[in-house]
């Protein structure tokens, strides 16, 4: 792996590892599968993959946290000389936290909410060093000042500070005793990009201050390569490729490396041009021949049906690839069937051209939002508190087009989305719809007609995991609104529903339609929540951040389904983000909300290029910058 | 979502979909429940005690109430676990005494499960009402009464003693604590997104959508409750509040208390009711370790 200069011994050495995953009730498989790699002292090291890709299993592994049913089966794993696959439990006790930091992923709930921030820390440093009393408060003050917080939030309670301020603590709490190795698991998901933006940068100045190596594991490719050195890629278990992060962007070796990467772009651009990979991972658990991304590779040959590609050093990385061998190795009899060299993913894209985004403000207005207020009230004891989630906001909806509402958390964005769905009522102010059978005053509408409004008004919720019922199947899921709002039959109603999913494409329909959520990929079940949506024949749909939860991947498959319905139904979408480059990939108009006002408003391309808000501005500097330089230049 | 599911993209060709098919096998719950060996050890024992109450008449040798043989008699070929002071066969006792425990059990089970059920979703739908505050209320004195001394008062001062009033006493005092547990799944359940999307798809009841995942909690809470009626009946026959003209195993020990069997040495009397008892309340809660697999999937995984 250390193909290139000779290297000291580093201090993470990972030798053929393989973690096994042996439920009692289903298939056993293999998560991760002969890892290996080594990690030099002070290297930041980024790892990325979609989810189910190992990534997790892999850092948990290399703590040898894990739990039953997954078992480490094979491989070792020395850190600064100790195998710690075959270590006592009582040494890895004091290793970890003294030498091994780490941040997890559900680190918003890590900290021990009964307990001050400052005894966390206590218990931490007293365990594993020397310092008592008043040198410990000492560091941990210190510690604060390291992650700029205000030391007067040591004696806080957890549930005291902020979700953003949380995730610096355990930073904070991670750094604690100066660890030589710091284990990042998707430390910022979940958090606002603004937020995810300020402690990544502290992650990145701490370790160029202090010298640790960090293993840093994200989904989100373009912090990853922002900050790291040096890049992992993992698919189905296996790494797949191992690159210097500038490298790996200028010229990605594995046809997933470009996958991954074709999924961002600079929204700023004439034309956007975003990636998706189609299909989903193998099943570990049955017999894989040949590679396991053959089946959604674009550049597959012969050869990888039959053959498993292993780790080779190749261009000063290392892949696993026959394409990237044979089209870059030393001269081979290349077969026939080679495709050409390629930077980027040579599978399906989702285009919009500057052209596409002119044809805003065309369409005919038929939902008016005008001077729209809401304050929430709410009392504790005797005293009154009032707060403004949504202050004077005008703006309208048009047929066939797509409306973006751009803002941070907290913004207003869902109690707005709220409002105009008749779910809340606003305290002032008025929200009309202008319907194809008559308009409806959306401000004013007494609880018994909101069913009918529904009719008109539906919604694409942001979690696909919670939003269908996992104990109903499909059928009913969507065949429930066929009958409700368009008065079908049974056997009508099963017959539109097929027909329903075959439009977002999850054909054929008779493979789906009895089946329960928790059988079908994140992406296929938000389409099925599109196609429960559609199912109403609505006019206007509300998508709440459809995207967010979903592997950036395949994001772009699910907003180009979104866009060609659009198109095709002449529905209006209102469509929920804090992310600029989905907005510019399908809105035609963006609203910009901030602390509950409109701080922009306009054609897309207008409001990305020329931002004239502050807000907008850190929105478009929280997109990594390391990627943008490329798509500029 | 590793449950072996092979799915490859939507807009692939049907070259996979026999594996699709054939591959995914779901588990439905009673596969589920047997898959567990305690749960399996319960319910084969507890099919064993049913089979016995069903045909008590061909298995025991002498009606459960005669006591016209020889007082304190030895285990024998006649009297298998001997005779009480009174002169009853033990083992036909035993017997029949199955009847009113699984009966008890059953419907004692069965009136607590609906009046929690009732009150506990009703209050939980209201969530933030007045008719909530009114049955939380309810539910809160029910769950603080000291429960056995009502119990005893209410039967006590009963004109008639019997299975129906067992039940009813049962039913009406153990309740509580079930209704606030399915109130506050009702309310997590009905803030999900996806009961919002049922209200999107114009439903008027969401009953439907939550209903199937309130069973499994309706399930651990009967058996938990059968199992507390069994306990309750025994404890209060025990106590000499049982229908004196009955058998069960509590008015059997009640006896044999009475008796003084500890002091006279008679253990038969007194373990054999008491070793009954004791199996059919483990055989219970081993289907609860069962049922407990239904309602939390992570059960399921080691």
């Amino acid at each position: 792996m250390s193909a290139n200069g000779p290297q000291p011994t580093p201090l993470l050495r990972v030798r053929d590892l393989s973690v096994r995953f042996e439920p009692r009730m289903s298939p056993a498989l293999t998560a991760v599968d002969g890892v290996g790699f080594d990690l030099a002292d002070g290297e930041f090291v980024g790892l990325i993959g979609e989810s189910g890709s190992g990534k997790s299993t892999l850092a948990t592994a290399l703590l040898r946290l894990l739990d039953k049913p997954c078992r480490i089966s094979g491989g070792s794993i020395e850190f600064d000389g100790e195998d710690i696959t075959t270590t006592s439990q009582d040494n890895l006790r004091r290793r970890r936290w003294r030498d091994i930091g780490t941040v997890f992923q559900s680190s918003m709930n890590a900290l021990n909410p009964v307990m001050r921030i400052e005894a966390q820390f206590r218990d931490a440093i007293e365990e594993h060093s020397d310092l008592r009393g008043d040198a410990v408060t000492d560091r941990v003050r210190e510690l604060f000042e390291m992650i700029m917080i205000d030391p007067r939030f040591m004696a806080a309670y957890p549930h005291e500070l902020s979700g953003g301020m949380k995730q610096r603590i355990n930073l904070a709490l991670a750094l604690a005793n100066r660890p030589r190795f710091v284990l990042l698991d998707e430390p910022t998901t979940g958090l606002d990009v603004v937020v995810q933006r300020s402690i990544l940068e502290a992650v990145r100045r701490l370790q160029k201050e202090q010298g640790f190596a960090v293993l840093f594991i994200s989904h989100d490719i373009g912090t990853v390569l922002e900050l790291s050195d040096r890049i992992f890629v993992m698919y189905a278990g296996r790494l797949v490729e191992q690159q210097g992060a500038a490298s790996l962007l200028e010229n990605p070796l594995h046809p997933y490396s470009k996958g991954l990467l074709g999924s961002y772009s600079d929204p700023r651009a004439d034309t956007v041009r975003v990636t998706y990979i189609p299909g989903r991972p193998p099943d570990l658990s049955r017999p894989i021949e040949g590679c396991r991304f053959a089946a959604r590779c674009p550049e597959a040959i012969e050869r990888c049906q039959s053959d498993d590609p292993v780790l080779l050093p190749l261009a000063g990385g290392s892949v696993a690839c026959h394409v990237a061998h044979l089209q870059r190795g030393p001269v081979q009899d290349a077969p026939e069937d080679l495709p050409e060299p390629t930077r980027v993913f040579a599978g399906p894209a989702f285009v919009k051209t500057a052209e596409d985004s002119a044809r805003a403000l065309r369409g005919e207005v038929f939902l008016e939002v005008s001077d729209v207020s809401k304050v929430f009230k709410h009392r504790r004891g005797l005293k009154r508190h009032s707060i403004q989630a949504v202050d004077n906001v005008s703006f309208s909806l048009r047929r066939g087009k797509v409306t973006a509402l751009v803002g941070q958390s907290g913004s207003g964005k869902t109690t707005l989305a709220r409002m105009i769905t008749g779910v809340d009522r606003p305290t002032s102010g008025s929200i009309r719809f202008i319907g194809s059978d008559g308009d409806i005053e959306v401000d004013r509408l007494p609880t018994r007609r909101l069913r009918d409004y529904r009719r008109h008004v539906q919604m694409v919720f942001q979690d696909p995991y919670s939003s269908l019922n996992p104990a109903l199947p499909l059928r009913y899921t969507l065949t429930r609104p066929l009958r409700n709002h368009r008065g079908l039959s049974a056997k009508q109603a099963k017959a539109v529903a097929g027909e329903l999913l075959e439009t977002v494409a999850l054909t054929p329909s008779r493979r789906f339609i009895d089946r329960y959520p928790h059988e079908l990929s994140g992406g296929q079940r938000q389409r099925v929540v599109i196609a429960r949506a559609l199912a109403a024949d609505p006019e206007l749909i509300v998508a709440d951040e459809p995207i967010s939860s979903l592997d950036v991947s395949i994001r772009a498959e699910i907003l180009e389904l979104l866009e060609q319905l659009v198109t095709d139904r002449d529905i209006g979408v209102l469509y929920i983000t804090h992310d600029l480059l989905s907005a510019r990939l399908l809105a035609d108009e963006i609203v910009v909300l901030n602390q509950g006002t409109v701080v922009e408003h306009g054609p897309v391309l207008d409001v990305i290029r020329n931002p004239a808000d502050s807000y907008t501005r850190t929105l478009l500097d929280a997109i990594p910058n390391r990627y943008l330089k490329p798509a500029q230049t | 979502m590793t449950a072996g599911v092979v799915q490859t993209g939507s807009g692939e060709g049907p070259a996979d979909a026999s594996a699709v098919e054939g591959e995914y096998t779901r588990m439905r719950w009673p596969q589920l429940i047997w898959s567990s060996t305690k749960a399996r050890a319960g319910i084969i024992l507890l099919l064993l005690f049913v089979l016995v109450a069903l045909l008590a008449p061909v298995i025991a040798p002498y009606e459960g109430t005669r006591s016209d043989f020889g007082a304190l008699l030895p285990p024998s070929g006649d009297h298998l676990l001997g005779t009480t002071s009174q002169g009853g066969d033990i083992f036909s006792q035993l017997i029949y005494g199955s009847r009113i425990s699984l009966t008890v059990g059953l419907f004692g089970g069965l009136v607590s499960t609906a009046i929690a059920l009732i009150i506990g979703m009703w209050s939980g739908y209201k969530e933030g009402t007045v008719t909530d505050d009114i049955l939380s209320f309810i539910t809160n004195v029910a769950i603080v009464v000291p429960v056995l001394p009502l119990m005893i008062v209410l039967i006590a001062y009963s004109e008639v003693r019997g299975v129906p009033l067992m039940v009813f006493v049962i039913g009406i005092t153990s309740w509580a604590g079930h209704a606030r547990a399915k109130r506050s799944q009702i309310i997590t359940l009905r803030n999900r997104d996806f009961v919002t999307a049922a209200k999107f798809a114009g439903e008027g009841r969401i009953f439907r959508e939550i209903m199937p995942s309130m069973t499994s909690l309706v399930a651990a809470g009967f058996v938990g409750a059968a199992t507390g009626a069994i306990g309750a009946e025994a404890g209060l026959s025990f106590l000499g509040l049982g229908d004196p003209n009955t058998v069960s195993w509590g008015t059997m020990l009640y006896q044999a208390d009475a008796q003084g069997a500890v002091a006279q040495g008679l253990w038969l009397w007194v373990l054999a009711p008491g070793l009954v008892l004791a199996l059919l309340i483990t055989s219970l809660t081993f289907i609860n370790f069962g049922v407990d697999l239904l309602s939390n999937p992570h059960l399921r995984e080691d």
